[in-house]
C-alpha cells in the first residue's frame, strides 16, 4: 500500500506551510565519504562497459576485427584498474570480498559488485580471443561466446553508477534518477568511442575512427540533452546551488560543458570542414576531451551530492512530499 | 557479580520490571519518544555512552541554544536537541513551552534504507525487529550513510567501519530494557513492543489534546508524518508539538531505494539507443 502525504497530516494548530525554518541551519542528512576514487571507476569501469557494447557490434562486422580487438582490450584493461581504485576508497579494503558476502536486490552497489565481477570475468573471456584469437580458435571460439553477455553486463557498467548515486537520499543525487542515468549512460559511450577514436587512428584505421568520432559526438548530443533535463529538475526542486557554486560548478561547467561538449564539437567541425588538412590533431584533442569532460562531468555530480546533503534546506525542500510508489515488503 | 543490574524478578526479566514489557525474539521493539515529557538532562546521551563505551566526540560548544552534542553520529547515538523557542511566556501550557527538546535516536526504519543499501549483510534485522550493523563484516563501504535519510549512520575515522544505535541488542538478548529508556528520568523515552507503543503514544496524543494542547502529533508511526514514500512505519517514534523541521526530521521522507528502477531502466534504454545508432552509423566497419 502507498502512503503518499502531500502535505504531511499535522494537527490544524501547527503551522501547516514550511517557511524555511532548520534547526539552528544544521545538516539532516550525511554526506557520502565518495571521493575521486569513485568517480574514477564510475568513468574508467563506464567506458570499459560501453566498450564491450563497440566489441560486439564490431564482431558483426567485416572488418571489425582490429577494432574489436582493440575494444576487448580495453574493457579488459577498465576492469582491473577501476575496481583496484575502488577498493582503495573502502575504510576497510582487506574485506572488500564481502561485497560477494550476499546479494541484495535493494542495494544497487551490491548489484553493481555483482555485475562487476561478471563483466570482469566476461572481459577476461573477450580478452582470450584479443590476444590468443589469431592462434587459437578454442580462443577465439570462447571468446566469441563470451561476447554477447560480455556487451550486456558492458551497458549496465555504462549506467548503474547512476542508479547507485539516485538511490540515496543525498537531494542533488535522489532528484532526477532517469536524466542522470541516460547522461551518465552516454557520457559511458562518448567515453568509449572516443577512446578506441584515439586508438583506432594510432592503428591507422582512421575510416573507422571517423565512425567511432561520429558515434561520440552523437553521444555527447544525448548527455547534453540529459544533462539540462537533470539541471532542470535541480532548479525546478530549489537544489542549484549545489551545482552552480565551488568546486562542482567549475568541474560542471568547465569540464563537463566546456571541454566536454563545446570543445569537441568545435574541434570535430572545423577537422571535417578541413578536410584532410587539418590531418589527425583536431580530432584527437576532440576525443581527448570527450574523455575528460566525462570525468569531469561525473566528478561534478559526486561532489554536489555530497554538498547538498549538507545542506538542511535542500534536504527539507525534497521531503515536503513523499516521492510516489509503493512499499516493497 | 551481577555488575549492578537491577536482578530479575522471580522467573522474570528486568525489563519486567524497569519497562513493563517482556522481551521475547519474533515480536517488534522499539522507542517511543514523548518530546512533551523530555527536560533537556541528556541523561540518555550519557547512559548511551556508558553503556555502549563510545568514545566523547564534538568537544567544543556550538552555539546552538544547550545542544552542544550536535548531531547523530558514529559515536553518538542518542541527541538531545534544544530549540528556545519565542520570548518568555507569563502563561504555560501543561508541558515543556518555549523550548523544544527531543531526544533524538536511529528510527529502526521498516524498511530501514541503510539495510537496503548495504551490499555486505553487516546491517542486518535483528529478531527484535531492530537494525544493526555487524562491525565484523562492516567493510566501510559507505553507502548506508548517504541512504539514511534521517543521517545517523556515520563512518567512524577510527577503525573504518558503519556506527549506529543497536537499541542495545546486548541488553535486549539478556531481558534488559535499552540504557537510554531506563535511564530517562520522566520516561520520555519509553521502551516497549511497536504496537503497544503506539496505542500508548495516541492515547497521549489524545490525553494533551483533552489539557489544552492541541498541536500534539505522532512523527513515524504508520500514516503519520515520517511514515511515508515507502517507510511503513519507524520503529523508533515521537511525539511533536510543532513541524518536524524544527527538530531537524523531514516531513516526508522517501525510501531511496525507489530510485533505482527509472535509473536502471533509462539508462539501459539510452544504451540499446546508442547502440543503435552506433549499428546505423557503422561503427565496426573498415
Amino acid at each position: 500500500m502507498s502512503v503518499t502525504i502531500r502535505h504531511p497530516a499535522l494537527p490544524p494548530g501547527v503551522q501547516q506551510e514550511w517557511r524555511g525554518e532548520t534547526y539552528h541551519g544544521r545538516p539532516v542528512t550525511k554526506a557520502s565519504s565518495f571521493d575521486w576514487k569513485v568517480s574514477f571507476y564510475i568513468v574508467t569501469l563506464g567506458i570499459a562497459g560501453a566498450a564491450q557494447v563497440i566489441a560486439a557490434l564490431a564482431r558483426t562486422q567485416h572488418g571489425g576485427a582490429g577494432l574489436a580487438r582493440r575494444a576487448r582490450l580495453l574493457a579488459l584493461g577498465g576492469s582491473i584498474v577501476g575496481p583496484l581504485v575502488l577498493i582503495r576508497h573502502l575504510k576497510t579494503p582487506r574485506r572488500w570480498y564481502n561485497m560477494l558476502r550476499i546479494l541484495r536486490p535493494t542495494s544497487p552497489m551490491s548489484l553493481g559488485s555483482w555485475l562487476l565481477a561478471g563483466f570482469g570475468g566476461l572481459s577476461g573471456l573477450t580478452a582470450l580471443g584479443a590476444v590468443f584469437g589469431r592462434r587459437s580458435r578454442l580462443a577465439r571460439r570462447v571468446a566469441d561466446a563470451a561476447q554477447g553477455p560480455a556487451a550486456v553486463a558492458g551497458a549496465g557498467m555504462g549506467i548503474y553508477t547512476a542508479g547507485l548515486l539516485a538511490s540515496t537520499s543525498s537531494p542533488v543525487w535522489a532528484a532526477a534518477p532517469a536524466p542522470l542515468a541516460a547522461q551518465f549512460g552516454a557520457a559511458s559511450m562518448a567515453g568509449a568511442a572516443s577512446a578506441l577514436a584515439l586508438a583506432q587512428r594510432a592503428a591507422g584505421e582512421t575510416a573507422s575512427a571517423r565512425r567511432l568520432e561520429t558515434l561520440a559526438m552523437l553521444a555527447t548530443g544525448v548527455e547534453l540533452l540529459a544533462s539540462r533535463a537533470t539541471e532542470r529538475a535541480w532548479a525546478a526542486k530549489g537544489l542549484e546551488r549545489s551545482i552552480t557554486s565551488g568546486a562542482p560548478a567549475v568541474l560542471n561547467t568547465l569540464g563537463g560543458k566546456a571541454v566536454g561538449v563545446a570543445l569537441p564539437i568545435a574541434a570535430h567541425g572545423i577537422g571535417r570542414a578541413a578536410g584532410g588538412r587539418a590531418g589527425a590533431l583536431l580530432p584527437e584533442l576532440a576525443s581527448l576531451a570527450v574523455i575528460l569532460g566525462g570525468a569531469a562531468m561525473r566528478h561534478a555530480v559526486l561532489l554536489a551530492g555530497n554538498d547538498s546533503a549538507c545542506r538542511p534546506e535542500h534536504v527539507f525542500r525534497t521531503t515536503q512530499a513523499a516521492r510516489p510508489g509503493g512499499v516493497r515488503r | 557479580m551481577d555488575g549492578g543490574l537491577v536482578g530479575p524478578a522471580p522467573g522474570g526479566q528486568e525489563a519486567e520490571l524497569t519497562a513493563g514489557t517482556r522481551i521475547e525474539p519474533g515480536r517488534s521493539y522499539g522507542f517511543f519518544t514523548d518530546t512533551t515529557l523530555c527536560i533537556g538532562c541528556k541523561a540518555c546521551e550519557v547512559a548511551c555512552k556508558e553503556w555502549n563505551n563510545l568514545p566523547a566526540d564534538n568537544l567544543g560548544l556550538t552555539g546552538h541554544s544547550y545542544d552542544n552534542t550536535g548531531r547523530l553520529g558514529a559515536h553518538t547515538w542518542r541527541h538531545v536537541t534544544f530549540l528556545e523557542t519565542g520570548t518568555r511566556a507569563t502563561e504555560m501550557p501543561p508541558y515543556q513551552s518555549n523550548w523544544l527538546m527531543m531526544s533524538d535516536v536511529c528510527k529502526h526504519c521498516d524498511p530501514a534504507p541503510c539495510l537496503e543499501a548495504c551490499p555486505t549483510g553487516a546491517l542486518f534485522r535483528t529478531e527484535f525487529d531492530t537494525v544493526v550493523v555487524q562491525q565484523d563484516i562492516c567493510n566501510g563501504c559507505g553507502y548506508c550513510v548517504p541512504a539514511c535519510p534521517f543521517g545517523v549512520v556515520e563512518l567512524a575515522p577510527e577503525d573504518g567501519k558503519a556506527h549506529k544505535c543497536t537499541l542495545c541488542y546486548d541488553r535486549l538478548k539478556g531481558g534488559l530494557e535499552p540504557a537510554c529508556a531506563k535511564a530517562c528520568p520522566t520516561d520520555s523515552i519509553q521502551f516497549g513492543v511497536v504496537e503497544e507503543l503506539v496505542e500508548r503514544a495516541e492515547a497521549r496524543v489524545g490525553t494533551l489534546r483533552e489539557q489544552g494542547q492541541a498541536d500534539a502529533y505522532l512523527y513515524g508511526t504508520p500514516g503519520a508524518p515520517g511514515a511515508t514514500g515507502g517507510l511503513r512505519r519507524l520503529n523508533a517514534f515521537f511525539l511533536l508539538t510543532d513541524r518536524p523541521e524544527r527538530y531537524n526530521l523531514p516531513p516526508a521522507p522517501s525510501r531511496p531505494a525507489r530510485n533505482a528502477r527509472p535509473a536502471f531502466l533509462s539508462g539501459l534504454a539510452t544504451m540499446a539507443g546508442l547502440a543503435l545508432a552506433a549499428v546505423a552509423i557503422g561503427v565496426g566497419r573498415r
